[in-house]
């Protein structure tokens, strides 16, 4: 019977359960659906209610995972099919192309810089972020290669100049291209590692075990939410983590979108889109302290600068949290139990008025900011629903992974031998997923 | 020195990432001529597999037992090059990583020459290392697989079976009579809508681990003194009077927590009706509530104030309580008077259904609590709503509050005996709070459930098990293995002060017959013993004192007037530095950094001898605060350079020449600023 482990989703619980049982001893095949391990903690300033800076405690960990004899990184990977015999899982997966050979590339960037075409980045588009259409999915990604946006082969981007634009042959079909500047910059260092005309690749492995650990993303707001989509200036709080980020589209300039200039007034809804006729009918429990975070940040920024968080009911639920949110308010973050009812920009210096009730003095007030932060909550990954099918096991009516039974044995699923951890339950943060690893890995490795 | 040393250096193209700013073949010419050089090579790719394999060619060739690798950054390839020169059959530990990609060309592409002028001096340094580089080895503690698990709550059970269904041996340790711990007080436990007996619950874990043949159950039971270190724990037990003795190779500690109790407050203490949540769940559990009619719940009692944080499970507990009355009997009056309503996911749907059971939920201000009266003998809750805007006063004939825990009473002497630390709440302190919750520092120890901070059933379980997993690593590997960067102590040179064993962060050092022993496997080797020991007696493997300060020298060598000398620790420091150079952020060519694990390695006489030898200025660079890979260096090093400004100014030299800066993987901006503006302070434009 097999000994190896599957583990689906290469965020920090997916790292950790990885390391814990690749320490155990066992083969561990580690996939993520993206061009890189990392996560969602990856891509985050700082970490509350420490403020350690997230990747510099997370990318040590992609390394160690990296470099486990025991450990194989399988990146750009889906899980297509699973079949369970006797105990143990043949399991297909498809290795979507990222058209660069892994082997060769070394990341040098060369052909990022070769590429005549950017556009705006998935994640830090709306502040300003950019990236071209081959590109790194970050500077400490693991594996730490380039990846090609595949809308960039066979002309489709030929009305942004792609480099390839007025090519009729389709690159699946060449086995080398005299065209696209990023195969001749790749050929000029020496490498040859972009692939224009690489396949998805399927691959057949035997487990006996499956951890999913698929994460969580930020909910997107509607349009028109308190301004969403509609005012510049009103952005996500997953947004407005990247502006403060050194690594961000802005190098850690906290810079509103309209004018790219300070934001000297800033102001957080919590709960947004919550509980209204649509949107999250639950508490994503992470929020009021990622505000917390990002106002204590903003002060360290420059000091002068006015945050108001406008908040209903304070999760201050862990270790330290609670002294965290008084060190907030020791550094003059103002908190106002309130939920506003309403968000008006003026179209000249596209400042944004908030009107809201008071509940603790029941008088309807209005403030204007210069960049508002919505705080949207935690939504599970679109990823689920499939893979649920796949693995045949169940969701929740929320769209998270159902426990067969979470107090008598948390983490089991429907089907033994499936597993889950992490962000794939529902709202969590870090620590708590790092538990949640370390719990799933040992029933992974017991099984 | 009797062995003959050749050196061999491999300087990486980097196709044209190196090599398109640095004349490379001008620096391997260059390093050909330095002292003990048996050969150097330029690479174009000296990751790739086939040049991999030339360099083991080469190095055998040559006859090599150094090799110096000029190229990219230590922080992603060191650990590929260290197993190709093992695999030539050079101890990996006489390899020198020269980071010339992400330090010069990549951020000093404006001057080729002196980008140049940089890398020789850069490989000169790694060269004057690696000729001082000694054999190393990872060292290996071995771990047996008997388990130790203080405390017979559901964490502590989970842990233990979870131990024992590997085969191993778990000695599980209850203080009370019975197995069990808080959830023998409790009534039901609930999650999204489904209740259970506490009592079934524990009666069925209960049976599992007595029945398991690989586990000991002590009750009655108080650890009397635990000594050693992982792979090494003599445990001494008081059980029914007597003491036992036995050996344990991890410990993992659930030790619980308790409900605090209000006395002299709310009336609780003077009038039997002001119960606590815990003394409620009793009465629920013995079907001892009586006649009730109207019952107040006051949350957040003694929660969220100057002295103590939000309880985590009070409102969840007050919620399910309040069911259970209403289960009890539809008709009892429950108002639960609140601050916040801290629900999650599936707290927020028993939410509703208490709300539709009819319970009520009032908030009041956060510094205007409600108060207990009483009247001719009748109990009311006097309090303010902040939606209605009006004072009022409940009757009531029971008052349940809702009041914070803390660690449970042993707490203070197991922590004593395992030389770990807790908060002022009385919970255990974990390793790190975000990536570290189960470990303690020190190796072999695990934490779980509700001794960590208050939590519900399932998150303790999950805990338990998670422990569990932490704690079997090395028991399943049957050893624990440490990188071979340790602290050695010369003996004959050490006064028995005893600073490097009390300022160790992990408990690495233990005191024997009046002298200090390096653990070596407990070692992390940051250096803080070292820089700190009044007699240099303790050095760092492959950080001596020698090695650096070679460095150093080798620096300075020419012009030193234009030069500042960076220490860099390996994780955060350097990663800004790399960051840098990703992000191709120029500045200027002056520093030669030296990479040690920790800025805590930083010894003053290290900053002494660069203004000795005339640097412009020295720099050192560790992690953002609070960040440190090795708990607090960054804090001891903030200390030291305190110190050593003061005795540069003793010495003469110019105390603000010497910078520091903290700094996060993700910063590269902040790192190049501060290399401008030393640069422009230091009068170096």
């Amino acid at each position: 019977m097999s000994d190896a482990i599957l583990i689906i989703g290469g965020g920090i619980a997916g790292i950790n359960a990885a390391l814990n049982a690749g320490d155990y001893g066992c083969k561990v095949y580690l996939i993520d659906d993206t061009a890189s391990i990392g996560g969602m903690m990856a891509r985050l300033d700082k970490t509350f209610p420490t403020n350690d800076c997230s990747i510099c405690i997370e990318s040590p960990l992609m390394y160690e995972v990296d470099n486990h004899p025991n450990i194989e990184i399988l990146t750009n990977t889906e899980v297509r099919r699973v079949k369970k015999e006797n105990g143990t899982f043949t399991v297909r997966l498809l290795k979507k192309a990222k058209f660069i050979d892994e082997e060769r590339c070394t990341g040098c960037g060369s052909c990022v810089e070769a590429c005549p075409v950017s556009v705006p980045d998935e994640l830090d588009g709306k502040i300003g972020g950019m990236r071209k259409l081959i590109f790194m999915p970050f500077p400490q990604a693991v594996p730490n290669v380039s990846v090609i946006d595949p809308r960039c082969r066979y002309g489709k981007m030929r009305e942004l100049g792609a480099c390839v634009g007025g090519c009729v042959v389709d690159c699946s079909q060449c086995r080398e291209c005299p065209i696209a500047l990023c195969v001749k910059a790749c050929k000029e260092e020496g490498k040859d590692a972009v692939v224009l005309w690489q396949a998805d690749r399927p691959m057949d492995i035997e487990i006996k075990s499956i951890i999913v650990a698929t994460g969580i993303r930020s909910a997107e707001p509607d349009t028109g939410l308190y301004g969403y989509n509609i005012y510049g200036n009103v952005i996500t709080y997953i947004q407005f983590e990247r502006l403060m980020n050194a690594g961000g589209p802005t190098a850690g300039e906290i810079i509103r979108p309209s004018d790219k200039k300070h934001a000297q007034k800033i102001a957080w809804i919590q709960c947004a889109g919550r509980g209204l006729t649509k949107g999250l009918p639950y508490c994503s429990k992470v929020c009021c302290m990622v505000a917390t975070k990002q106002t204590i940040i903003t002060k360290e920024h420059d000091a002068s600068t006015e945050t108001l968080v406008f908040y209903n009911d304070l999760k201050a639920y862990g270790k330290g949290f609670w002294g965290f949110y008084q060190k907030a308010i020791e550094n003059g973050v103002r908190y106002i139990r309130a939920r506003p009812y309403d968000v008006s920009e003026d179209p000249k210096t596209k400042n944004l008025t908030i009107r809201y009730e008071d509940l603790d003095t029941a008088e309807i007030e209005e403030v204007e900011v210069e960049l508002l932060v919505l705080s949207t909550g935690l939504v599970p990954s679109e990823r689920n629903k499939r893979l649920a099918k796949v693995l045949k096991i169940e969701l929740d009516n929320l769209g998270f992974f159902k426990e067969k039974d979470p107090m008598l044995a948390p983490l089991e699923t429907g089907v033994e031998g499936i597993y889950v951890c992490g962000g794939a339950t529902g709202p969590i943060d870090i620590s708590e997923s790092v538990v949640q690893a370390s719990a799933a890995s040992m029933k992974a490795v017991l099984k | 020195m009797n062995e003959n040393i050749r050196v061999g250096v491999f300087v990486c193209d980097c196709g044209s990432n190196i090599a398109g700013i640095v004349n490379v073949p001008e620096v391997v010419e260059y390093t050909k001529g330095l002292k003990h050089v048996a050969f150097a090579d330029e690479g174009k790719w000296s990751c790739s597999v086939d040049y991999l394999a030339k360099m083991k060619e080469l190095i055998k060739e040559n006859d090599l037992n150094r090799v110096v690798i000029a190229s990219c950054t230590p922080r992603t390839h060191e650990p590929l090059f260290k197993r190709t020169v093992k695999e030539a059959g050079v101890n990996p530990y006489l390899l020198e990583f020269v980071s010339i990609r992400e330090q010069v060309s990549w951020v000093h592409r404006a001057d080729p020459s002196k980008a140049t002028e940089k890398v020789k001096d850069l490989v000169r340094m790694g060269v004057a290392k690696a000729v001082l580089l000694e054999e190393g080895e990872e060292i290996r503690l071995s771990v047996k697989t008997d388990c130790l698990v203080i405390g017979g709550g559901m964490a502590g059970m989970t842990a233990a079976l979870n131990i024992a269904d590997q085969g191993f041996h778990a000695i599980l340790v209850e203080k009370e009579s019975r197995l069990g711990g808080l959830l023998n007080r409790l009534s039901v436990v609930c999650h999204d809508h489904v209740k259970l007996e506490a009592a079934e619950i524990v009666k069925a874990k209960v049976a599992l681990v007595e029945s398991h043949q690989n586990i000991k159950v002590y009750t009655n039971a108080e650890i009397e003194a635990v000594e050693g270190y992982i792979g090494n724990y003599k445990v001494t037990l008081k059980a029914n009077g007597s003491n036992e003795t036995f050996d344990a190779s991890t410990v993992i500690v659930a030790t619980g927590m308790q409900e605090i109790e209000p006395v002299g407050q709310f009336q609780y203490g003077s009038d039997p009706r002001v119960v606590t949540q815990v003394q409620l769940e009793g009465l629920l559990r013995g079907d001892e509530v009586g006649q009730v009619k109207d019952v107040v719940i006051v949350n957040c009692v003694n929660s969220k104030n100057e002295s103590r944080g939000c309880c985590t499970i009070g409102c969840s507990v007050s919620v399910k309580n309040a069911l259970a009355l209403k289960m009890l009997n539809k008709d009892i009056r429950v108002d639960i008077l609140y601050r916040d309503l801290s629900m999650v996911r599936e707290e927020g749907s028993d939410l509703e259904t208490a709300k539709r059971a009819g319970v009520k939920f009032i908030r009041f201000p956060d510094d205007r609590y409600p108060e207990v009266t009483k009247e001719d003998g009748n109990l009311g809750v006097r309090v303010y709503d902040i939606l209605l805007g009006k004072e009022f006063t409940l009757p009531s004939d029971l008052v349940v509050l809702t009041t914070g825990f803390k660690g449970d009473d042993t707490c203070e002497a197991i922590k004593g005996h395992l030389k770990v630390s807790t908060n002022p709440d009385g919970f255990f302190q974990e390793a790190h709070i975000k990536l570290g919750p189960l470990d303690f520092p020190s190796d072999g120890i695990s934490l779980c459930g509700c001794a960590r901070s208050p939590k519900n059933l399932k998150d303790s379980c999950e805990e338990g098990a998670g422990a569990a997993m932490r704690a079997s690593i090395p028991m399943k590997r049957g050893y624990l293995e440490a990188e071979g960067i340790v602290a050695d102590i010369d003996l004959d040179v050490c006064n028995s002060c005893g600073l490097c064993a009390k300022n160790c962060p992990y408990g690495a050092i233990k005191w024997e017959d009046e002298k200090p022993n390096v653990i070596k496997a407990l070692c992390k080797g940051c250096g803080l013993c070292a820089a700190d020991c009044p007699k240099n007696a303790i050095s760092i493997i492959h950080y001596s004192d020698e090695q650096i300060l070679a460095q150093v020298d080798a620096a300075l060598e020419e012009r030193p007037e234009e030069k500042i000398i960076g220490f860099v620790c390996h994780w955060c420091a350097l990663g800004g530095v790399d960051m840098a150079g990703v992000s191709r952020l120029q500045y200027p060519t002056n520093a030669r950094l030296i990479r040690v694990m920790c800025s805590a390695r930083v010894a003053i006489k290290f900053i002494e001898r660069a203004f000795e030898l005339g640097a412009a200025g020295v720099l050192v660079a560790g992690c953002e605060f609070p960040t440190c890979h090795y708990i607090t260096g960054n804090y001891a090093a903030e200390e030291r350079i305190k110190r050593a400004k003061k005795r540069l100014a003793r010495k003469g030299y110019d105390p603000e020449k010497l910078w520091n800066v903290w700094c996060s993987a993700a910063d590269g901006p902040k790192f190049a600023n501060t290399m401008r503006d030393m640069v422009k302070e230091l009068g170096l434009e």
